[in-house]
């Protein structure tokens, strides 16, 4: 016997012994490539979106002493840099904050009556209302001008006196609170003046159209005589209501475009703001002019706004309250840009909110007594300046970037200002920059579940039962040709899929919509009955056909059924719904219909998703071994028992994974859905409304969102929660595709 | 036609070597039967044989010879395969099965059929055995209990298969399997048992179970087994015709076929020449 190894070379075992090395190494690259691209996405967006979830930070700056009397009002410019005071007698300055330096100081009590009161308009405003002892009223601004001599940022602090030429008067008796709100349509300016209750008055601006000169046209407003004394003063945005608060917690709203009882301004709403009793502590406005925070020297926080009832009247509703954890907050600063508030407890705590998040992101006690020291808060939110009762000037750098997502904010009804009642809203940008963004989650994950429900309505049937006739009834010659062809369909790019949706087959729709009802009725009617009808043939006409081929027989009927259907549109659509069938559902039914709606995303999708199903079924069908349907036959099942009983549950593996991964794909899908729905975040199931998924959603506002805002790390938020979606349907899909195989195993 | 057939059967036959004293009746009766795959491709010549009521008849031959083609033709599985046409009658009690009037379904559960492969249902031991009875419309659970074990008892199953009837059949062991099938078959009462090598994947223990199996169940069943095992064939079968090249050479009574065959043919064989 020779031996084979003489003859077999040495250096081709070497190399086969390196290719099979080689092999093994690329493939195991390979795989844990994969492996670690997929973590990397994960950790990607995890990293995009963890500073969402973040508590807020603050850092102490040095404290310099403050050679003066605790400011009645106190404010710092937009680079945190220079500082601005008014002392309660009306002395006011621009100072340095890093040294504590005077750059410059000003009387703004002038040659006028002294000082009483000073009041802010509204928290990113730099506009003040100074009252005097002789009940008038003077306005100042304090400006800022950036410029760069020599490269170096160099700011200018401006005061400026606007209206000074008018004489703005509000009774005799000292001004002890006040109000101001200026728009381009009307200055309002409400006051208590001593001795005399409430005084308001309105001047409205008129612009000259031939000079462009303004002058103003004063108007009284009578305001009601309200009893206790006047604590807190606010004119909410749109000038519409006046808030008063009394130091024992309650509260008068006043409604300043209409006239009640008596010729006084009607009152809108009276109570009590807080539940558990107590007196005022501080309040302040929102943001935006439209919510009232209030805090009660018992430690309760509560927002309250303006909502509408069901009788169109209004009712000052508490929304939310924060729990302070008994801290008694003694100073709210709301936020210049956000709806989110700091606040300063009585005894030097420091709590920093946010309102439409509900969440309270740091709580700490600073040092800052807010009962005896005035803070502000610089208009980006990332300073905060202290002057305390005992001469310090004190300054944190505050760390606050992505205070307004939460849970609840995400997923949860959450009341936002303006609205009746909780909502689900998706609104992240709007026109005007004291908006309450609104991030819920809710409306994007509903429209994403939606457009696959439909999708999957529209393409599980088909795909199924094309995949079972095709893989088990069809003649082979024929199933050569028709599962590359459907197969091919997958190629389709989903852009042209979505063009054609939204240009082509929304209109078609809305224009047929009984044509396409009438095509769901009558196709398998029509079907059927031919089948039927087949069946009775004679059997020498029926042997015609060869076997499996008996489905291109149906194309033609299945065309004729379809131009029917449409031809019959008109004709029926008058004699069953008027003439105009979109009318009619807005009108009989009570359901409101889009032209892009989800019937045109459920039929674009459906052709997406259908090859894919289709496929794989097809094939765990035709996979199914040829002896155990024979052994069914044997057994004198008929070809549809044999199919029922044995061909489809040991096939039911395939058939599940064909579905679960089309319905990935339909969760996971953005151009269709992007192009044929109208993109509107609202959560209805109604199949004649459209949605917006949470990949059309990026897709759409990716590109404008600033990078590493809250706006943008929300976005990457929806990409991380579309991921979960994705992650867990294929993670269930397994699970159960595991244990049909457990059951019916593969032979 | 269908005389003169049977007249060549006759002559064919031979002295009776049963020890059966009372003749056998005819069970199937097959006459000048052809079998064409696709156009000109044909499998089987103007095949003539009768095959006796509650006996083992055994086709054996080598392979591609035809015999389970044959098999397949009784039960009329080849009409499954594309492109496959039948020509000659196959008369089961006098009727022939390939009349258009035939219904298909029922002719298969008349005639059964095991195929080489165990080839349990992906289902549990009793949903296996009842699916026969399930697809007639029979779901008494009753009737269906005394079946299952009625038919698990005759294929020598029960006993091992008792207290696992519902779990499923695909973990049971090769030969186990293959008697399910066989009980699976005889559930639904065929008159004809059609073995395709019923035990050629099979262990040595577990054919000889299954040949003591096809010793019982021929007291109440008409066999047809096909198989590649000479030995086989002499152990079990009552009948054997050999096969060459899609032609009948001899069909006999087994004593007589594998001690003194009438062709030469036969004789190489038997005797190992080919094959």
């Amino acid at each position: 016997m020779s031996k084979l190894s003489e003859y077999a070379p040495a250096h081709r075992a070497r190399l086969r012994h390196t290719k099979d090395r080689l092999a093994t190494a690329g493939i195991t690259a390979g795989g844990a490539g994969v492996l670690l691209a997929i973590l990397l996405i994960f950790f990607y967006l995890l990293y995009e979106v963890v500073p969402l979830f973040s508590g807020a930070g603050i850092e102490a700056g040095e404290r310099t002493p403050w050679n003066g009397p605790v400011p009645a009002y106190l404010a710092v410019e937009e680079q945190g840099e220079v500082g601005f005071a008014v002392a309660p007698d009306g002395a006011a300055r621009f100072f340095d904050i890093a040294s504590g330096a005077v750059i410059e100081t000003l009387d703004l009590a002038g040659d006028r009556a002294a000082v009483t009161v000073v009041a802010a308009e509204a928290p990113q405003s730099r506009l003040l209302a100074l009252g005097h002892a002789d009940g008038g009223v003077s306005l100042a601004r304090h400006d800022y001008k950036l410029s760069y001599p020599g490269g170096e940022r160099e700011i200018t602090p401006e005061l400026s006196r606007p209206y000074a030429d008018q004489a703005l008067s509000l009774g005799r008796g000292a001004v002890t609170a006040l109000a101001v709100s200026d728009t381009e349509d009307a200055l309002v300016v409400v006051g208590e003046v001593a001795g005399e209750g409430l005084r308001g008055t309105r001047f409205r601006r008129q612009e000259s159209f031939l000079t462009g000169e303004t002058t103003l046209e004063e108007e009284a407003l009578v305001l009601p005589t309200l009893a206790g004394d006047t604590a807190a003063l606010f004119i909410g945005s749109g000038q519409r209501w006046l808030y008063r608060i009394d130091s024992a917690g309650d509260f008068t709203v006043v409604d300043l475009q209409r006239s009640g009882a008596a010729g006084a301004l009607a009152i809108a709403a009276t109570g009590k703001l807080f539940e558990g009793g107590g007196g005022l502590s501080t309040s302040a406005m929102l943001l935006g002019g439209i919510s009232l925070l209030a805090a009660s020297d018992r430690g309760e926080l509560v927002q309250y706004f303006m909502v509408r009832d069901e009788q169109s009247g209004h009712r000052f509703h508490r929304v939310r309250d924060f729990d302070t954890r008994g801290v008694v907050v003694a100073r709210i600063l709301p936020e210049h840009r956000r709806k989110g508030f700091l606040a300063l407890g009585r005894d030097g705590e420091l709590q920093i909110y946010h309102t439409t998040a509900h969440r309270r992101l740091y709580s700490r006690e600073v040092g800052a007594p807010g009962r005896e020291g005035a803070a502000a808060i610089a208009p980006r939110g990332d300073a905060l300046i202290y002057i305390g009762g005992d001469g310090q000037l004190a300054h944190w750098a505050v760390d606050n970037e992505h205070p307004d997502v939460s849970w609840s904010a995400l997923w949860d009804e959450v009341w936002y200002e303006s609205y009746d009642e909780p909502a689900h809203i998706w609104q992240s940008s709007a026109s005007n920059n004291d908006f309450e963004p609104k991030y819920s989650f809710a409306p994007l994950a509903f429209g994403t579940l939606k457009a696959a429900f439909y999708t999957m309505l529209i393409a599980a049937p088909l795909a199924i039962c094309g995949a079972i006739y095709t893989a088990y009834f069809m003649a082979p010659a024929l199933r050569r040709k028709i599962k590359p062809m459907i197969e091919l369909m997958e190629a389709l790019p989903t852009v042209i899929l979505g063009f054609l949706a939204g240009l082509w087959l929304a209109p078609f729709i809305e224009d047929k919509l009984t044509g396409v009802f009438a095509l769901l009725v009558f196709m398998p009617l029509g079907i059927l009955s031919f089948a039927f009808a087949f069946s009775r043939l004679p059997v020498m006409l029926r042997r015609r056909v060869p076997e499996g081929w008996d489905a291109a027989i149906l194309l033609p009927v299945v065309v004729l059924i379809g131009y029917l259907s449409f031809a019959a549109n008109d004709p029926l659509e008058l004699a069953l719904f008027g003439g105009d069938m979109r009318l009619w559902i807005t009108r009989e039914l009570g359901i409101s219909f889009d032209q892009r709606n989800s019937l045109v995303v459920g039929i674009a999708m459906g052709m997406a998703v259908i090859p894919t199903i289709f496929s794989i079924a097809e094939d765990a069908i035709f996979s199914v071994p040829r002896h155990l349907s024979d052994g069914s036959l044997a057994l004198g099942a008929t070809p549809w028992q044999t199919l029922v009983g044995v061909v489809l549950p040991t096939a039911s593996p395939g058939i599940f994974s064909g579905l679960m991964i089309g319905l990935g794909r339909a969760v996971g899908e953005t151009m269709i859905v992007l192009m044929a729905t109208g993109n509107t975040p609202i959560m209805d199931a109604n199949i004649f409304e459209g949605m917006r998924t949470l990949s059309a959603n990026i897709a759409v506002e990716v590109p404008e969102a600033e990078v590493d805002s809250t706006h943008y790390r929300v976005l990457f938020l929806a990409a991380f929660v579309l991921l979960l979606f994705t992650f867990v349907f294929n993670t269930i899909a397994e699970l159960v595709r595991q244990r049909l195989r457990v059951k019916y195993g593969s032979l | 036609m269908q005389n003169h057939a049977i007249d060549i059967q006759a002559l064919r036959r031979g002295p009776l070597q049963d020890e059966d004293a009372a003749p056998p009746v005819t069970s199937l009766a097959v006459n000048q039967l052809s079998l064409f795959y696709n156009q000109d491709a044909q499998a089987l010549y103007d095949i003539n044989l009768e095959i006796p009521k509650q006996r083992v008849t055994a086709f054996i031959g080598p392979s591609g010879c035809g015999k389970s083609s044959l098999l397949r033709c009784i039960n009329r599985m080849n009409d499954l395969v594309d492109g496959c046409r039948v020509r000659g009658q196959i008369l089961l009690d006098g009727e022939d099965i390939y009349d258009r009037r035939v219904d298909v379904a029922n002719l298969r559960r008349r005639i059964g059929m095991v195929f080489q492969k165990p080839n349990p249902f992906p289902k549990s031991v009793y949903e296996n055995v009842a699916y026969g009875l399930r697809i007639q419309g029979i779901n008494k659970k009753r009737i269906l209990d005394e079946v299952v074990e009625k038919s698990l008892r005759a294929a020598a199953l029960w006993e091992e298969v008792k207290d696992r009837l519902h779990e499923s059949a695909l973990g049971m062991s090769g030969g186990q399997q293959q008697r399910l099938v066989i009980a699976r078959t005889i559930a639904v009462e065929p008159e004809v048992l059609l073995l395709d090598e019923p035990a050629s994947a099979l262990d040595p223990i577990s054919t000889l179970k299954i040949e003591e199996l096809i010793y019982e169940l021929k007291s109440r069943y008409t066999i047809v087994i096909v198989t590649h095992n000479m030995q086989q064939a002499a152990r079990v079968s009552d009948m054997t015709a050999f096969m060459y090249m899609g032609k009948l050479v001899e069909f006999d009574s087994t004593d007589a076929i594998f001690t003194n065959p009438a062709q030469k043919q036969t004789e190489d064989y038997i005797t190992g020449r080919y094959g």
